[in-house]
């Protein structure tokens, strides 16, 4: 197990490798010069000289591999330099950032979790019943509302209409209902679906049919088999999207004055803050290696049919 | 339950717990927040919430992005003020002497300033300003006095001296802007003086001071007890952070805020929906900018005068501003509105005549073929391709309603939506037909835009490159800028903007307004002279 681990954290280096790769290669395509862009959002007029002056302390007057190679070494040590906007470092203003997003991320996996499992269960034993009907609501208005639109919505209604909640804004757990509840409705539409699926297709298994012939209760029968079989797709579900969450839920964030990654991450694009951006893009490449990582662990616990052996080899 | 399988069990759980415990203490590390704090002082009976799309930035006086302009107005002040109609007043210096050869400027600072920590402000500190500012020239060579600034020098406790290396009359204005000459106390200086790297801590003579603040979620300021001038009425102004235009008119709704100020702060729809509510008091500024459209006359079909003349007189401005912008902004008749020095001249608007402007092309060769749609000459369309910032909703609808309104001319013309970076990067390189273009605003017109007219790398100086009078009119520029002499002064400038209007290469579509959206319990508010500037010193609260 240990070396399993192992090996999928040392994948992480090619991997991190590669996403730099295509981020610089993007970056230096795109037409615009980032010390071009540093000056314009300063409202300072980019003399050539200035642009001379500005590429050289960006280090992009350097050939292109020179950059390149400097980037990589700069990332190996985990220094991801100074930001051009603030003239801060990047892993500071990282640092302040993140706690906000994981904590939107966390308990929006959370409610959806609270929500779609019991739902998606219930949705599956009482096949086109009353709840699975609502079910199918739930999910298609989840799936198929844009996100910006149902936070407006949910602000409209609950903080100036009924004046229940904050518009906007962090602090306290009411500041977190909105935003939780905005990313959530699309992670219980999907989930809900998975599993009701998931859940029916384990109901036809003919192991369901022999504990019935065998006289065990449906109960059991629901929560100690066809349940620990059926979740292990929401589970990959749940790690795909704890890091889509984590590396930035934008909209929501942009939406809620939610002071998070995401945002911070779309200004960076705009500014060409190429600092950033790769320290940005890093991150996501860790984040979603360690949350695939983590699936495949607990899904190896669950169903110890899946062997270390057989999921390094992959 | 086998022992196998509650083993198994027992890890999921402790792995889901692990999960769990990581992303809570992550998120618990940054939750201590002072938002409440911040939220309880908005009780106090003289305090304003406003938002604004930005953090407020570092702070100093000195540097740019991400500090936001107004803001920074509120902590640090300049030694002469910019008011309405361009009137230049005392700020931090009480009066100036210029000398006769326009090189010499002498500054009698106002007695008994301090700064916001007690220490006083005076020729000593304001050097020392102006070093550090000077010490990074290049980052400030946008800002005119900057290349001509020569010598500073401490005559007296209370006496400042500048020379520059030639005359140059916008001294003054340049010295009101709201960056990089304004004054930062003692105490915030870094060691080495440094302050380009960052500063200690924001120091200034201003009426607010910031007391609380947040990145990226809240600023709090308060009145600066050593203020010199007026004190503000109100005791506090909170800056809450969102992003968002929409939220932003949902907060101010519910009665999170009590303003919203600002140039496209939230969306002109909104702004509308506002007005029509009693509840609320809208208001809108006088121009502070103008929307035009460059005809780039280095362009060999748009380099005749003619083709440029009927492109102007091809569209109904009037319509399109009252149909795009709702009435917010007010159809222009001339590239500078009339509320800068210099700019009150009469001038002949161009006026909507399709006949004339069909009469036009076809005089100036432009025919069209039988029974096709897009006017020709010797083998060439009359195509355009029109640029355009695809994020902004009023340019891509301004240029939609042209495109129409020009094919019923016989002019085709393209549409091609660009990031705002890509657009300014080939306004620069002189490589565009058609571009929507903003002058820069009070206090620095029209000074600066008679600077770009003439100086290469702005772009317009190359849209302007084909007229016969370019030399001209590049020789009055100059002389403007370097005259000591007041009426020659506005003769050159009367003679600038009357070539330019005749020439209809920068075509003026509408004067842009500020908007401003309160709630009824705000008196007294006034938008600043200076585009930069803070409204808030003037605002009264009443008792709801």
């Amino acid at each position: 197990m240990i070396g399993y681990i192992g090996k999928r954290m040392i994948a992480i280096i090619p991997i991190v490798f590669i996403a730099t790769l295509v981020t610089f290669a993007l970056i230096h395509i795109s037409p615009v010069d980032p010390a071009e862009a540093y000056l314009t959002a300063a409202h300072i007029y980019p003399t050539p000289e200035l642009l001379a002056q500005k590429r050289h302390e960006f280090g992009l007057d350097q050939p292109l591999l020179t950059q390149y190679a400097d980037t990589i070494q700069k990332i190996a040590k985990l220094d991801f330099g100074t930001s051009y906007l603030t003239n801060k470092p990047v892993w500071d203003e990282v640092k302040l950032r993140l706690p906000a997003t994981a904590e939107l991320a966390f308990w929006s996996m959370l409610l959806s979790a609270l929500v779609s499992i019991p739902l998606g269960i219930l949705a599956a034993v009482y096949k086109n019943s009353w709840i699975d009907m609502v079910s199918r609501a739930i999910s298609y208005i989840g799936a198929s509302i844009p996100q910006f639109w149902l936070g407006y919505l949910l602000i409209f209604f609950f903080s100036v209409k009924l004046d229940w909640l904050p518009v906007e804004g962090r602090g306290s757990w009411e500041n977190l209902v909105l935003p939780t509840v905005t990313l959530s409705m699309i992670l219980i539409a999907v989930y809900t679906r998975l599993l009701r699926s998931s859940v029916l297709e384990q109901l036809q298994e003919t192991y369901v049919k022999y504990a019935r012939t065998r006289g065990i209760r449906e109960r059991v029968i629901m929560l100690k088999h066809v349940l620990k079989i059926a979740i292990s797709p929401l589970i990959t579900g749940m790690g795909m999207s704890m890091g889509k969450l984590l590396t930035g839920t934008i909209i929501v964030e942009q939406v809620f004055s939610w002071p998070g990654f995401g945002r911070y991450f779309v200004d960076a694009i705009f500014n060409r803050d190429i600092p950033v951006i790769q320290c940005y893009v890093f991150l996501a490449a860790c984040l979603f290696i360690v949350c695939n990582l983590l699936v495949d662990l607990v899904q190896l616990v669950m169903d110890p049919r899946i062997s270390a052996k057989g999921r390094a080899e992959h | 339950m086998s022992v196998q399988h509650r083993k198994s069990s027992a890890l999921t759980l402790a792995t889901m717990l692990l999960l769990l415990l990581v992303i809570v203490g992550c998120s618990n590390t940054g939750s201590a927040d002072k938002s409440s704090s911040a939220a309880s002082d908005q009780t106090s009976t003289k305090s304003i919430t406003m938002s604004w799309p930005r953090d407020i930035g570092t702070m100093n006086p000195h540097t740019y992005n991400p500090s936001q302009l107004f803001a920074q107005s509120m902590l640090y002040e300049p030694l002469i003020s910019y008011q309405k109609d361009g009137k230049l007043e005392p700020a931090l210096a009480e009066s100036w002497t210029i000398s006769d050869d326009g090189k010499v400027y002498t500054f009698k600072l106002r007695q008994g300033v301090k700064f916001s920590d007690g220490t006083p402000f005076n020729a000593e500190i304001v050097k020392k300003n102006f070093d550090a500012v000077m010490k990074n020239k290049d980052t400030h060579s946008w800002l005119g006095i900057v290349g001509v600034l020569d010598k500073t020098e401490v005559v007296d406790d209370q006496t400042f001296r500048l020379t520059l290396t030639e005359p140059y009359y916008p001294v003054l204005q340049d010295l009101s802007v709201v960056r990089p000459f304004r004054f930062l106390g003692e105490a915030g200086f870094p060691d080495d003086g440094d302050t380009s790297q960052g500063i200690k801590e924001p120091v200034g003579t201003g009426p607010w001071m910031l007391a609380d603040y947040k990145q990226d979620e809240y600023a709090v300021f308060k009145r600066n007890p050593n203020y010199w001038g007026t004190a503000p009425k109100v005791d506090q102004i909170t800056v809450k952070i969102i992003p968002d235009g929409e939220t932003r008119v949902l907060a101010f709704e519910k009665g999170d805020l009590d303003l919203i100020y600002g140039e496209g702060v939230i969306s002109l729809d909104a702004f509308q929906q506002l007005r029509d509510n009693d509840e609320y008091v809208t208001q809108l500024s006088d121009p502070v900018g103008t929307r035009s459209l460059l005809l780039n006359s280095s362009n060999p079909k748009l380099s005749d005068v003619r083709v440029r003349m009927a492109l102007q007189q091809g569209f109904n401005k009037q319509a399109m501003v009252e149909g795009v912008t709702s009435g917010l902004e007010e159809p222009a008749d001339t590239v500078l509105s009339k509320n800068y020095p210099y700019t009150n001249v009469d001038l002949e608007p161009i006026t909507y005549d399709v006949e004339k402007s069909k009469a036009l092309l076809d005089e100036a060769g432009w025919k069209l073929p039988a029974g096709g749609t897009v006017r020709e000459k010797d083998g060439q369309q009359l195509d355009f391709e029109m640029i355009f910032d695809k994020t902004d909703p009023i340019q891509k609808a301004m240029a939609e309603t042209i495109q129409a309104e020009w094919s019923e001319l016989g002019v085709k013309v393209n549409l091609t939506g660009l990031e705002l970076t890509v657009q300014i990067k080939r306004l620069k390189a002189n490589d565009f037909d058609l571009y929507f273009w903003y002058n820069y605003g009070a206090p620095y017109d029209p000074h600066s835009f008679i600077n770009v007219v003439a100086s290469p790398g702005f772009g317009i100086s190359e849209t302007l490159s084909a007229l016969p009078m370019k030399k001209e009119l590049d020789d009055q520029v100059h002389a403007a800028l370097s005259s000591t002499d007041e009426t020659k002064r506005q003769e050159l400038y009367g003679s600038i903007l009357k070539t330019l209007q005749e020439q209809s290469a920068i075509v003026p579509i509408s004067y842009i307004k500020k908007t401003a959206v309160y709630q009824k319990k705000i008196s007294n508010f006034i938008f600043p002279a200076n585009r930069d500037e803070n409204p808030f010193v003037g605002i009264e609260l009443g008792n709801q």
